[in-house]
């Protein structure tokens, strides 16, 4: 899939643009604090319906408008689909096909992206929190089913750990509520687990032969679910369940006494290890890199096979935190087939055939100045 | 802006309904002031008479403007069923349906720990002491789809399973008239689980 064209309606410090895009490669050259990043984020927001720079939409309506708006038109599947996200006061719409979409799950997936930023270093050493994140992302772009039972998995956990911290006060002491809250926790806590399983088997699949040619043969990248109760791939999801049962019971008293919900996915982690070590906490800031970067090149694979088209690919200024080998892998692994967005400040750091044949457009203030490709 | 106290007075009630913002709201006053005098009167009478006469039967929590209401003591209805429901404008839901011919009773709420509202908070004791007196074989737990109405008739079978009374759990699944196609996969995820035989 490929984006056609984008315009956007007072968005943060753009008031109107409109820009065709090459199906190919797309670079956006800027100063900074042009609004490059802007422009990235705009792409992001149209597929996922938030940002993933700040969790308060309000941000991205420009600072004295109404209402901000992202249009876009996709070209996937031999037909080219209009997609829509508005934001106002009164909270945010997103159109599929003209269509106002009402739930998430419905509206996700309409535009498949992977983003690669220097915050995505993150995943590898940033907190637990990142890499839960990253997993979710994922699998609710290629599975909607997933966004529906980690939602309601947060509603449950909410009324549990309210209930734990009454329970903890003695203001009540009926256990009858805290059973149920368990057995829906574990459900849903099950189903969310069986995914995220399934999910990091393809990824693995993926991830581990391209790591494994991006160190030249070097590195051997391992990735593994860490979770605090004893679970495993090979289970299925009555299994699982039946095991988070087994440890609620078990955890009951400790719970009760800290007001708060121990076990489940909502705290459990991902471990990448490089030839037998944690690469969070040992690995060189080179192998932290090349570890997220394999994620994401992993990513696209796994998108392709699972949702029959490539994700559009987002490289928010990274291209220049590659070396040279690391760069023309990235470049070399999407060449023709994934349409990609590449910001950057300076175009001669990059030596690339791919970087040649792109279109190339300059941002000036909120403003499209220059664009040298073809005009359409 | 200023407007005469009477009529600020008036757009601020008017604010308080659901639904209503600050430019509804002063339309609305100022509606009212070009009504008959007469409608006006009615209009206030209506609103302080359903206040005033109206309270929540007794029996079953409804809604009633005489205690015990309608259909607690409507003969003609099956003693041996009741629907529990959250809210009275379930019952005059399920009242549209008119197939329904058991007894109604209104929790007047779900259980919400987040919220303050425990299970002492409903109207659930009631519904225990008529079980015990009335005649009901069955419960059926009609209580919204959303995580607080499951985990609340999730509570109820639990209290009631030693009486072993029959309690159900009314069904998800697709709308009727509705089209498989536009059906959001949660949904048919959920009829698929709750299919049964022909």
């Amino acid at each position: 899939m490929y984006i056609e064209e984008l315009s956007l309606v007072n968005y943060r410090n753009y008031d109107r643009l409109t820009i065709h895009f090459d199906h190919k490669v797309n670079v956006i050259l800027g100063e900074n604090a042009q609004g490059k990043t802007n422009l990235m984020e705009a792409i992001y927001v149209l597929g996922f319906t938030k940002s993933h720079r700040t969790p308060r939409d309000k941000e991205l309506i420009q600072w004295d408008a109404e209402y901000g708006k992202i249009k876009g038109r996709v070209f996937k599947k031999n037909r080219s689909l209009p997609l829509e996200v508005i934001f106002s006061s009164k909270g945010k719409k997103a159109k599929f096909n003209h269509i106002e979409q009402k739930r998430l799950s419905d509206y996700i997936g309409s535009l498949n992206i992977v983003m690669f930023a220097p915050e995505d270093l993150n995943l590898v050493k940033g907190s637990p929190q990142e890499r839960r994140r990253f997993i979710d992302m994922e699998i609710g772009q290629i599975e909607p089913v997933y966004i529906y039972h980690l939602n309601q998995y947060q509603k449950i956990l909410k009324q549990r750990n309210a209930l734990l911290k009454d329970l903890q006060r003695r203001r009540t002491k009926d256990t009858t509520m805290l059973q149920i809250y368990t057995e829906q926790l574990a459900e849903h806590g099950a189903a969310i687990l069986f995914r995220r399983f399934r999910f990091l088997k393809k990824l693995r699949e993926w991830a581990v032969p391209i790591h494994l040619q991006i160190s030249r043969d070097q590195e051997n990248l391992k990735i593994d679910y860490l979770s605090k109760v004893d679970v495993s791939e090979s289970m299925d999801m009555e299994k699982m369940r039946d095991t988070y049962l087994t440890e609620f019971n078990r955890k009951e008293e400790s719970e009760i006494e800290r007001g708060t919900t121990l076990i489940g996915p909502h705290r459990d982690d991902l471990v990448f290890t490089v030839n037998d070590r944690n690469v969070q906490h040992f690995g060189s800031q080179g192998q932290q890199r090349t570890t997220a970067l394999s994620l994401k090149l992993a990513e696209i694979e796994l998108i392709y096979q699972e949702v029959g088209d490539y994700p559009v690919l987002l490289l928010d200024d990274v291209l220049s935190e590659l070396d040279d080998y690391r760069q023309s892998h990235l470049l070399n692994a999407i060449q023709g087939k994934v349409q990609t967005f590449v910001t950057t400040t300076n175009i001669d750091g990059i030596a690339h055939e791919t970087i040649r044949e792109a279109e190339i457009f300059t941002i000036h203030e909120g403003k499209l100045v220059e664009n040298n490709g073809l005009d359409r | 802006m200023y407007y005469p106290e009477p009529i600020s007075k008036l757009v601020d009630s008017f604010t308080k309904l659901p639904g209503i913002g600050p430019k509804t709201a002063v339309r609305l006053a100022f509606f009212v002031l070009s009504m008959e005098e007469d409608d006006v009167l009615e209009f206030g009478k209506a609103l302080v008479n359903a206040k005033r006469e109206l309270t929540h039967c007794s029996n079953c929590g409804h809604i009633t403007d005489k205690d015990p209401c309608n259909i607690c003591t409507d003969p003609n209805r099956d003693n041996t069923l009741i629907c529990v429901v959250q809210d009275p404008k379930d019952v005059i839901a399920m009242e549209k349906m008119k197939d329904f011919q058991g007894r109604y009773h209104v929790l007047n709420g779900a259980i919400s720990p987040m919220d303050g509202i425990g299970p002492e908070d409903i109207n659930v004791t009631s519904l225990i002491e008529r079980l015990k007196d009335e005649e009901v074989e069955e419960l059926i737990l009609a209580t919204n789809p959303t995580v607080e109405g499951e985990a609340t008739a999730m509570y109820i079978s639990r209290l009631v399973r030693p009486s072993g009374i029959r309690t159900t759990r009314i069904a998800h699944g697709l709308p009727v008239g509705g089209d498989l196609e536009y059906a959001d996969e949660v949904t048919l995820s959920k009829a698929l689980e709750g299919r049964r035989d022909l």
